[in-house]
């Protein structure tokens, strides 16, 4: 550096006048971007339109530039939360007394637990195991369990509807039905152990499945014959999306009596059953008219 | 800002590979030995002195012809004319391409004005020279090595100042032009050790500034 600036710097600083910062430069102008506007694009593919019509997936849902409409995000989200929701969602502990049952519960501790733990969630507790010994009635052909999954808010919407449609319908065929009992923090196999320690033919538990997009309140219903600790998944029958707006609860009690009658006349469940001539049992398998999907959230479309 | 510097702008610069002796010998040339021209104009001309001296010390090169224009750089003939021509000569063009690199990075980043008033209104030039090259050296009638204080500023504000400087450390004067110059400044050269040299520069601009702070008193 300059001698001569040097000096001029440190007079300039001495008189008071240092200015550190240099003035501030012209910056130039920029043009802002030309605005981009996209209009809502509305799907116009017959194919597409049609295929909507048979399903509750994200079809013909058209699109705003690269991206979906508004609407349409706002709808996921909304039905992304209600699954949320029913996950989240723990069954009372005082539902089952309630409600007429003879409430049990599984070796989980928590809710949290019961999401990590699908293990515990399998087997009783040690009272339960007692409550089941002590009040429920023993060698019965079919022994129905509502319990809660993974969504109490289907278990409590249909749990109970449900469990008398296929009381009902089991008590029709001629079928002795076990006492009612109400599981919490229950998993599929908890049926299990269960139907062994009552000497069930039929074990049957209906309990919340994992929610979709927009279907927190779905049942399922799991059945095996000779419940015992130690079956696999291989030794189930189910029947999934048992709620209003797939399968009516009394559709499906129907289907269940039947599967269950089925069971006991073939000694077998699972893999092993032949369903070939259940649908002439169960009454036949009519035309079902195609889901619709809930609107949660409002919108121009 | 007060003391900001001002970066003088060169204006041209041109060769001239083998010149015409007798352009050569008008313009104070030998034409045996300068042969080759380089010339320049900047719109200041006490640091394009202050350069051309600069280039003697960085390349064989002699000065020529360095003459300031009438009334300044504000009132110059042409756009290209600035407030001085200066001219380097030598024997070999490269010489001249030498002289000339240090002649511009001095422009660039020693040599320069200082705005004295924060408006450009009152400017000073208050440099310091470590070390005389061959031209100023024989300008100012002093060993080439010497230190030299090369003092401008316009004429009340040049007067003031000079005393200051003379007062503020052990300087003599080498040479004092009082105003008008070609450029209407007052210019003095002041010579010393180094340090007095420095110590006389300081006062010289503090004094000048003052004075274009309040100049009625």
């Amino acid at each position: 550096m300059s001698r001569t600036r040097q000096l001029m710097d440190a007079l300039r600083d001495s008189l008071g006048s240092s200015d550190p910062l240099p003035a501030i430069p012209v910056m130039p102008r920029v043009p802002a971007p030309p605005a981009r506007v996209y209009t809502p694009k509305p799907e116009r593919s017959a194919f597409a339109a049609q295929a909507a019509r048979h399903t509750t997936a994200l079809v013909g849902i058209g699109h705003v530039g690269t991206r979906y409409a508004t609407d349409v995000v706002l709808q996921f989200q909304a039905e992304l939360a209600v699954a949320h929701a029913a996950v989240s969602a723990e069954l009372p502990e005082d539902w089952a007394e309630q409600n007429g049952f003879v409430g049990v519960r599984s070796r989980v501790t928590s809710h949290r637990e019961f999401l990590l733990r699908p293990d515990l969630g399998r087997r009783l507790d040690d009272d339960s195991l007692a409550v089941v010994r002590s009040r429920c009635d023993k060698g019965v052909d079919v022994q129905v369990i509502v319990a809660d999954g993974l969504s109490a808010v289907a278990c409590m919407q249909t749990g109970k509807a449900l469990h008398e449609a296929v009381v009902r319908a089991c008590t029709n065929r001629g079928l002795k039905v076990g006492t009612p009992v109400a599981a919490r923090f229950a998993r599929v196999w908890l049926e299990d152990e269960i139907g062994q320690e009552v000497g069930a033919k039929v074990a049957m538990i209906l309990l919340g499945e994992r929610p979709g997009l927009g279907t927190g309140d779905g049942l399922s219903a799991y059945v095996v014959f000779g419940p015992k600790l130690g079956n696999t998944d291989g030794d189930r029958n189910m029947i999934s999306n048992i709620h209003l707006r797939g399968i009516p609860p009394d559709d499906a009690a129907e289907r269940l009596a039947a599967l269950a009658a089925a069971m006991i006349a073939q000694r077998c469940s699972g893999v092993t059953l032949d369903l070939g001539r259940l649908g002439e049992v169960a009454g036949g398998r009519g035309y079902r008219a195609p889901q619709v999907r809930q609107k949660l959230v409002g919108g121009a479309s | 800002m007060i003391l900001e510097r001002i970066i003088p702008t060169v204006l041209s610069v041109r060769r001239l590979q083998r010149a015409d002796p007798a352009l050569i010998a008008a313009y104070g040339g030998n034409p045996d030995k300068h042969t080759a021209l380089g010339l320049v104009t900047c719109d200041q001309d006490d640091a394009m002195y202050v350069a051309l001296d600069e280039a003697t010390k960085q390349a064989p090169v002699d000065v020529i012809f360095a003459k300031s224009f009438y009334a300044g750089a504000a009132h110059a003939s042409g756009r290209l004319s600035g407030e001085i021509l200066g001219v380097i000569g030598a024997t070999d063009p490269e010489e001249i391409d030498e002289g000339l690199d240090a002649l511009i990075r001095c422009l660039a980043h020693d040599a320069c004005f200082y705005d004295a008033d924060g408006k450009r209104g009152v400017t000073v030039f208050p440099h310091v020279i470590a070390s005389l090259g061959e031209y100023l050296a024989k300008e100012a009638g002093l060993e080439v090595g010497t230190p030299m204080a090369y003092l401008v500023a316009p004429p009340l504000e040049a007067t003031i100042g000079l005393d200051a400087a003379l007062k503020a450390a052990s300087v003599r004067v080498v040479r004092i032009t009082p105003p008008p110059t070609e450029t209407n400044f007052a210019c003095a050269w002041l010579t010393g050790d180094l340090d007095a040299c420095e110590a006389a520069a300081v006062a010289y601009a503090e004094a000048v500034v003052e004075v274009a702070g309040t100049p009625k008193r």
